[in-house]
């Protein structure tokens, strides 16, 4: 099985991925999606005690900047280039031609290979620039209050972001939708695949930099603000300050999801964004593996995927015992899984240990030695000293 | 411009009174923002048309069952889920997730309950509008009359609860400090339990008067939640009165705003009605946080009256 998606990522044989290789692309594909948001969620609340209840805002922007501006901007490119894309300028031909451009546009991106790679760095550029203003933004009325405005504030705009996206077309073409292009139309096997890959690539990646930056002096700061906000104001920390810097970054990298999701679907919309979705089921994934280590992250990601897939597959065999909606069994689930968490697993599966990192030294990255052995710590201290002593001298 | 829509917007801001009432006596109790107050009207919703049309009653004698099914499932919750994590020591941000987890499992709950007439009776229970079980007096619908009617007499109820009765001052003392008022004698759970059938009361029973006039489906209750936050805000959060004015504030100005906007600008302004609350939410924010209750506040401050602290009161009684 292992083998055969392996070889349709090598050979990109498109008769590799089929039946039950399919599912488990789809498994990886949003393992890789919800991980993102999860552990961005992990570093905001988990870490730093920051309730982000507008997880659904951030992907959002992350898939309207993809809509509404790099959509545009790869038009331009491409009908400078000589393609004879139709009108799109007007919001009403913006809907209208959407599919016939988009098809233009993917016969031209399969010929032009770093064309393609260049608009998908491209937008996730633009993702994260974005993503960090709308973290600002969002920052802005709340920041300074108690926790639980913040959280008010936030899941409010979750649902503000869906109504203005369905109602000004040129966003995302409104109740319509807008069509995506096929970023990975050079690829010449399976795009679910390679979607798939560069997700966790980009899971990947995001892990090191938020592992990095837990590890860091910063990390710190962070934990110990989650602890005690009086005592870091005391101690002539800015905390208001640091908590805008932490939802900013911590935006960014979630509205990056955004952008892959849509370029998996290659169709953006709206209604796709639902706050259910992407910000009580993330919220669920973190409370059950653990708030505080990614771990914790990655068990309750896995978990609740896995068991909502297990849904949507045997959609049709659990259909005869109801009489309602799947969905709706879902949503008793996510409710109800919630509040037996929290009452008799507080900690989650995995537990907060205290942060230690054998091994890998960060110490290049973050200019800070990260092999603490307790024991050995003041003669190493003592050692610094020296040196720099006699760099001194 | 039609007067109907006047009488609309009164009954709703009537409606959005007695949940934001509700809404600051349970931040008042528990301190944190219960995001599953909204779905309380939504079970007041399916009390009045269960009343209506799977008995055949006519739905205003299902309001005092609205008020005790309210009460109970408020007072399920409470007993289920707050005061157990409360008793673990969970922060307000931990309970305010709670609340949203209860969010989503009852109003998944009362979908199921509107797909059972679906499956089992044959009754399209999922969008509907009660409005030729209504009484009209003159031009205008008996629900206008019923709703301010309610709203008054809970408005002075509760004014005569919280200064005159032991029960309303304990209600007071546990909201001011718990500990201090169970030093003194006063029966923490019991008073937590009461103001917790109070608001989930007083929720069900705004929430069964909604159908008469608007049209109402599983998901209106949640759908609500941000007018109502927007109304408590506005009141100050932690100010009953206050709470009273903010939700009629919010309630007219919802749909007499969007009114003026399509007015003036035309009828697209309708899709953004949801947005009207959001905005005063945000303002009240970035103005002053405590909302009026602050406003009045400060007021009193520059006019020379400062507001009697409990530690200047002492002072004067040695």
């Amino acid at each position: 099985m292992y083998a055969n998606v392996a070889l349709g990522i090598l050979s990109s044989l498109p008769m590799a991925i089929e039946g039950t290789n399919r599912l488990i692309v789809d498994i990886a594909m949003f393992f890789g999606l919800l991980v993102i948001v999860a552990m961005a969620l992990n570093f905001q609340y988990g870490n730093a005690g920051i309730p982000n209840m507008g997880c659904a805002v951030q992907v959002i922007i992350g898939a309207f900047s993809v809509s509404a501006i790099v959509l545009r901007i790869m038009f331009t490119v491409i009908a400078s280039a000589g393609v004879p894309l139709e009108d799109w300028n007007d919001p009403y031909f913006w809907v209208y031609s959407s599919p016939r451009n988009v098809r233009l546009v993917n016969e031209f991106l399969k010929v032009n290979a770093p064309l393609a790679i260049g608009f998908f760095l491209l937008s996730v550029g633009t993702a994260l620039v974005l993503g960090a203003v709308i973290g600002y933004l969002l920052a802005l009325p709340a920041i300074r209050l108690r926790a639980t405005y913040l959280m008010i504030v936030l899941i409010t705009m979750a649902d503000a972001s869906q109504i203005i996206g369905r109602n000004v077309t040129w966003i995302s073409g409104g109740t319509m939708g807008v069509w995506i292009p096929n970023i990975f139309a050079w690829y010449p096997g399976d795009v679910g695949v390679i979607t798939a890959v560069i997700t966790l690539m980009i899971g990947l990646i995001s892990f090191f930099i938020f592992r990095t930056m837990l590890n860091s002096p910063y990390g710190r700061l962070m934990r110990s603000m989650r602890e005690n906000e009086v005592t870091l104001g005391s101690i002539g920390k800015n905390v208001v300050d640091i908590r805008r810097n932490i939802l900013m970054f911590a935006s960014g990298v979630t509205a990056v999801a955004g952008v892959i999701n849509v370029y998996y679907l290659q169709f953006s919309n709206e209604s796709g964004y639902q706050r259910a979705y992407w910000t009580y089921w993330p919220w669920l994934m973190l409370i059950l593996g653990g708030p505080g280590n990614n771990a914790g992250t990655f068990l309750g990601a896995a978990m609740i995927i896995a068991l909502r897939r297990a849904i949507i597959v045997f959609k049709f065999q659990i259909m005869q015992f109801f009489f309602f909606p799947i969905s709706l069994l879902e949503d008793i689930l996510l409710g109800g899984l919630l509040v037996v968490v929290m009452i008799f697993r507080p900690n989650g599966l995995i537990p907060e240990k205290l942060l230690y990192i054998p091994g890998v030294n960060y110490a290049k990255m973050v200019q800070e030695e990260v092999k603490v052995d307790w024991r050995a710590a003041p003669k190493a201290r003592a050692k610094k000293s020296e040196k720099k002593e006699e760099t001194q001298k | 411009m039609d007067a109907t829509i006047i009488y609309m917007a009164i009954t709703y801001a009537s409606e959005l009174t007695l949940l934001s009432i509700g809404f600051t006596l349970t931040y008042l109790t528990a301190k944190i923002p219960n995001f599953a107050h909204g779905t309380y009207a939504g079970f007041g919703i399916y009390v009045s048309y269960t009343f209506a049309k799977f008995f055949g009653i006519n739905p205003y004698l299902g309001f005092p069952i609205a008020f005790i099914v309210g009460g109970s499932i408020s007072i399920i919750v409470f007993k289920l889920v707050i005061s157990t994590l409360t008793k673990m020591g969970s922060g307000s941000i931990v309970l305010t997730i709670a609340t949203l987890a209860i969010q989503i499992f009852l109003g998944a709950l009362l979908n199921i309950y509107a797909y059972m007439f679906i499956a089992f009776f044959k009754q399209y229970a999922t969008a509907f509008l009660l409005k030729e079980y209504d009484f009209k007096i003159g031009d205008i619908s008996g629900i206008f009359f019923v709703s301010i009617g309610i709203s008054i007499a809970t408005v002075i109820a509760l004014h005569y609860l919280l200064t005159r009765t032991r029960m309303g001052i304990a209600m007071r003392a546990t909201a001011e400090d718990t500990e201090l008022a169970s030093v003194l004698g006063i029966n923490i759970v019991n008073v937590q339990l009461f103001s917790w059938f109070l608001t989930g009361g007083l929720a069900c029973l705004a929430g069964a008067m909604i159908p008469f006039w608007l049209q109402s489906s599983p998901m209106t209750g949640s759908g609500i939640i941000t007018s109502i936050m927007a109304g408590s805000l506005l009141g100050g959060f932690e100010s009953v009165y206050g709470a009273i004015i903010g939700g009629f504030t919010i309630g007219m100005s919802e749909i007499m705003l969007t009114l003026g906007g399509q007015l003036l600008l035309g009828n697209w302004f309708g899709e953004y009605r949801p947005l009207i609350p959001m905005a005063f939410l945000i303002a009240v924010l970035l103005i002053e946080p405590r909302g009026l209750q602050g406003f009045y506040e400060r007021i009193k401050r520059r006019r020379g009256k400062p507001t009697p602290k409990i530690s200047e009161k002492k002072e004067d009684d040695k």
